[in-house]
């Protein structure tokens, strides 16, 4: 016979995992989305990525076509992603915040479950998009893959974790909305999500120090060095830096939600 | 026994505005209290502290064992709420809602997919379980957030304004169900702006006005505390001239006369069998043209006069 306190954390898994699979769900209902970016996806790598590629100089980049397509699944993902902040938006313009603050599940579980599930579903929704991608690169080490696979999860949920702590700290849509676009700009022009790092530090040595820390600019890497596009000397490093990315905005995330929103600090 | 709810001096300001003044009372086990009041009352502020939605500006309330300041997430576990305006993405369908409602609460899979679908049939909801909220009528969508709590039946349900925009057949269809989930042991809190619906369900309804308690009793008791407990409401064909209202306040039997509507007074009176003759004598006189004449017993309304010198809807209206 299963303990009771072991029954109680069984329950508070689950509830969690009902914040997740409700995120989840919500998703893939506004199909309308879900098929523009796919198809956004598709229109990237069969006319910007195969135009662009041409005038690349392949003594600079020897395959610009791969290396924009692994870098555009990242920006993909980074941008499913960010999509919960918007929800958060959403939610409060219909009331929808409030009937989740009165549910009988605790704000880190709200937070921590709103974190992964918006990962999680970015995660899944760009499933098909690398599958795409991984076809037209064409060579996969699958050991270097897994582990690839194992930091995309975590930088989704940190993105995600990121995108509720900053929707929930600025309060206001419009502003979110142009800071996200703010933020993009700079967090995905400033990373090696479409040209290497001696290129960015080239351009400029600040540029290059950024993107050498950049998040994005870890998993590109990481996703180029799983389909054999580029070498590493040592896949752990952007490994690690994934790891505290998604740490930091993970907790960050679950103090600022708990200070701001338990009360009424929302409103 | 003590109480399940008690309100200490809670209190909410947003700004400068007091949404919600030092309101204190105690809420009985299995009862059904009516919160009464306009918009603007208070009514939904106190019910999102009880939830521990918003936090209270001062004062504190307990549910259950629990403070709502110290174990905001243990109230959680004994409270389910159907909010004033329905909660829902407008994407969701009725199905996903509550479905989901259910299982968060901590309902087993075949005790939720039989509630679902015995309140969902209720309330006439079961054929359009599957449809986009968007594409449903106002009502339907209040019945979905109505449903919520039916499925769930929590130890504590708070029911915010449950059968605004539903129809009559409707709200007595939520009524029942509400009486029921009381006789079941559930303790309930009805906020509403409609007499009869306080009146109907209420073992208690407290009156709320401006932020503060007025009153707080059973509805006999409320009405029968009104001083001049019979009621004469008389519809003019126009207006009626001061001098008129002057007149009809010179019988010893009125203690009081209210205009409602600009074509009808109502009179607070005793002794209505004496009155009603001499009254009608004395409008005759003057041919006064009259559309009827009706005589009833006091009203929540009336009580909500007695205590605020307005209607409910002059006070919706601001009233002073």
């Amino acid at each position: 016979m299963q303990k009771p306190r072991e029954a109680e954390s069984e329950k508070e898994t689950n509830k969690l995992l009902l914040v997740v699979e409700r995120d989840v769900r919500l998703f893939f209902q506004y199909k309308f989305l879900v098929i523009m970016r796919a198809i956004w996806f598709v229109s990237q790598i069969a006319l910007f990525g195969l135009i662009a590629s041409r005038l690349i100089n392949s003594a600079v980049v020897p395959d610009y076509f791969h290396y924009y397509v692994a870098g555009l699944s990242v920006m993909t993902l980074y941008s499913a992603a960010m999509f919960i902040g918007f929800d958060l938006y959403e939610e409060a313009e219909h009331g929808v915040f409030e009937y989740l603050l009165s549910l009988p599940v605790t704000r880190r579980q709200l937070v921590l479950g709103r974190s992964i599930g918006g990962g999680l579903r970015a995660f899944i929704y760009v499933g098909p998009l690398i599958a795409i991608s991984l076809y037209v690169i064409g060579a996969v080490n699958p050991l270097n893959f897994a582990l690839t696979l194992f930091s995309l999860f975590l930088f989704a949920f940190g993105v995600s974790g990121m995108s509720i702590t900053i929707a929930v700290a600025i309060k206001s849509s419009d502003r979110f909305d142009i800071l996200m676009g703010v933020l993009d700009a700079l967090i995905v022009r400033l990373s090696t999500a479409m040209y290497p790092l001696a290129i960015v530090q080239s351009a400029n040595p600040l540029y290059g120090g950024i993107a050498s820390y950049n998040p994005v600019t870890f998993v590109a890497d990481l996703f180029r060095w799983g389909t054999n596009i580029i070498t590493l000397d040592n896949p752990l490093l952007p490994l690690l830096g994934v790891m505290i990315f998604f740490g930091t905005f993970t907790f960050i995330g679950i103090v600022i939600y708990d200070k701001r929103i338990e009360g009424g600090g929302w409103q | 026994m003590a109480p399940i709810i008690q309100l200490k001096e809670l209190t909410k300001r947003f700004g400068n505005v007091t949404a919600v003044d030092h309101f204190s009372m105690d809420i009985e086990e299995g009862e059904i209290l009516g919160l009464l009041g306009p918009n603007g009352a208070g009514k939904t502020t106190t019910i999102l502290m009880l939830a521990t939605v918003i936090r209270p500006t001062e004062g504190t309330a307990t549910v259950g064992p629990y403070d709502i300041r110290k174990n905001p997430d243990k109230v959680r576990g004994l409270l389910g709420i159907a909010f004033q305006e329905p909660k829902m993405l407008w994407v969701s369908t009725p199905w996903d809602i509550v479905n989901w409602h259910a299982k968060v609460c901590g309902l087993s899979t075949e005790e939720r997919k039989r509630r679902v679908k015995d309140v969902l049939e209720t309330l006439d909801m079961w054929d359009a379980r599957r449809r986009n909220v968007h594409a449903l009528s106002g009502g339907m969508r209040k019945r979905v957030e109505v449903a919520k709590v039916l499925i769930q039946r929590p130890k504590i349900a708070i029911v915010d304004e449950p059968t605004a925009q539903i129809d009559i057949v409707g709200k007595h269809k939520i009524w029942n169900r509400l009486l029921e989930l009381r006789d079941e042991g559930t303790t309930l809190i009805v906020s509403t702006n409609e007499l009869y619906e306080a009146d109907r369900l209420s073992d208690r309804v407290g009156i709320l006005h401006k932020g503060r308690l007025l009153v707080c009793d059973t509805p006999k008791k409320l009405k029968d505390n009104i001083p001049g407990g019979d009621i004469v409401e008389i519809q003019f064909e126009s207006p009626p001239q001061s001098k008129i209202i002057d007149e009809l306040r010179n019988f010893k039997e009125i203690v009081d006369i209210v205009t409602p509507e600009p074509n009808s007074l109502r009179l607070y009176l005793n002794k209505v069998e004496e009155f009603v003759p001499r009254m009608m004598n004395m409008l005759m006189k003057k041919s006064v043209p009259i559309a009827s004449i009706r005589m009833t017993e006091p009203s929540l309304d009336d009580v909500f006069v007695h205590y605020t010198g307005l209607t409910i809807a002059e006070a919706q209206r601001g009233g002073e």
